[in-house]
């Protein structure tokens, strides 16, 4: 039929042909020499960014009907209230040209910042329990996290649409698949903490758990939200230091690891930092490394609270690290995790005896989130 | 020349592109990777045998609660973990 049709009208299939590739190379070339290529591209981009902008709004949508809920079941009647409050909080940050006291006072900000949102909560919910208070907390900071991506996003498609801004859109597009795996990840964080399992982050935690399981306890305190637990362990006086649990919370294991040692003159013989780390692509889950630091991931305070205090009194500072990536992190911990957890304990056992000898004092601390872990 | 005869080059060429533009459309918006599914278990284990059940994961629960007596000795079974594993 087409046959025919072609011969027909030319009379030569052959030259029907040339004839259309030749149509499509002028077509090209006219596109090219305008520029309208580029506007048919910047259309498409936009089309691509707007369909998944729309795709993070009914993610964040669903996810705050879901603390919606879980807030009315708790007795909030206007639960929009509390939670646009919280969603729109902010920190600013200190000033940085001036550097004099910067960590004392991003100290003060972190810390005012922790308790004016937990206060909002508590003003909200007041029968609220610790346990129930930490996981409705988290639980608002990923929406808080999830609502910063969503309106940045919309930010600079608004702003690339309006001035015809190529690049702009150009970077955003390209940058998309990257933030759809983040907020992906987030949106999967939430129902661990609503549910309050254990995550990939309290790996720290688990392992000091795990050497708390094992060893002889001789007192407990909780000091800023940090528990510090002396034990025996393998023939060492041993004090653990972690995130009290089994909440949602991370404590202050720097301020509170510093504060030990200043309680002790600096009668320490060793100190010994485990926590999460992100690996790199193509390293395995659930991997450790160790080597010397602080091994926390905070945004300075209680990292260098920790570097300060083992540096005045020359104590020696080494690391444990567990492989995963972020979204390992902050999900339920995969088995891979545990199970590192579990071995982590051998490398501790083997730093003890090589750096320690019986009856020394070691500080060991676990770092991270602590949700599901108690202690 | 016969009007029957076709230019086998251009037939060709416009083949390739169509199947160009195919596989590209396919591997840009058609082909996804194969998402994981996880499933959220508990490892129970017995204080005094040190048995073991694998149970599904109940909202609420935490490392180190009792959670009911050990079906072979009678002893606590403590919740020892509580992980992700994949779905098979």
């Amino acid at each position: 039929m087409l046959l025919e049709w072609c011969l027909e009208l030319n009379g030569d299939f052959s030259s029907t042909v040339s004839l259309v590739i030749q149509i499509i190379w002028i077509i090209l070339f006219l596109l090219l020499i305008t520029g309208l290529n580029q506007k048919i591209q910047l259309k498409l981009w936009i089309l691509d960014i707007r369909m998944k902008l729309n795709t993070i709004q009914s993610i964040l949508e669903e996810d705050k009907n879901k603390v919606r809920n879980i807030l009315r079941n708790l007795g909030v009647d206007v639960p929009e209230a509390v939670l646009s409050r919280v969603l729109e909080f902010f920190t600013i940050e200190p000033v940085e040209i001036e550097p004099t006291d910067i960590i004392k006072r991003m100290d003060h900000l972190l810390r005012t910042t922790e308790t004016s949102v937990r206060r909002i909560i508590e003003a909200s919910i007041p029968n609220l329990g610790r346990y129930e208070r930490s996981l409705i907390e988290s639980s608002m900071s990923i929406i808080a996290a999830l609502n910063i991506v969503y309106k940045v996003i919309r930010h600079y498609l608004i702003t690339g649409e309006r001035e015809n801004n190529f690049i702009l859109i150009m970077q955003l597009v390209y940058s998309m698949p990257q933030l759809m795996k983040i907020v992906q990840t987030y949106h999967e964080a939430l129902e661990s903490f609503t549910q309050g399992r254990p995550i990939g982050d309290g790996a720290g935690p688990l392992v000091v758990y795990n050497i708390l399981e094992k060893s002889h306890v001789k007192s407990r305190r909780v000091v800023d939200d940090t528990s510090v637990i002396e034990a025996y362990y393998k023939d060492r006086r041993i004090i653990l230091i972690k995130a009290e649990g089994p909440g949602s919370n991370v404590g202050h294991p720097g301020a509170v690891l510093s504060k030990v040692i200043e309680e002790l003159k600096g009668g320490v013989d060793l100190v010994i930092t485990i926590d999460a780390a992100l690996k790199l692509e193509g390293e395995e889950t659930g991997s450790i490394a160790e080597g010397v630091g602080a091994a926390i991931g905070d945004p300075g305070p209680e990292k260098i609270a920790i570097e300060r205090a083992t540096s005045k009194y020359n104590i020696p500072l080494r690391a444990l690290v567990i492989k995963m990536d972020l979204k390992e992190a902050i999900t339920t911990m995969k088995k891979e995790i545990y199970e590192a957890c579990e071995r982590t304990l051998l490398h501790i056992e083997k730093i003890l005896e090589e750096n320690t000898s019986p009856n020394s004092t070691v500080i060991i601390a676990g770092i991270g989130n602590t949700m599901g872990i108690p202690g | 020349m016969n009007p029957m005869e076709i230019d086998v080059t251009n037939i060709i060429l416009l083949v390739l592109l169509i199947l160009i533009m195919i596989y590209l459309v396919y591997d840009s918006y058609i082909k996804k990777p194969r998402k994981k599914t996880y499933v959220v278990r508990e490892l129970l284990t017995c204080t005094k045998c040190k048995f073991n059940v694998e149970r599904d994961f109940e909202p609420g629960d935490f490392i180190g609660i009792i959670k009911g007596k050990c079906p072979s000795c009678g002893g606590d079974l403590k919740l020892k973990a509580i992980y992700a594993v994949e779905k098979k």
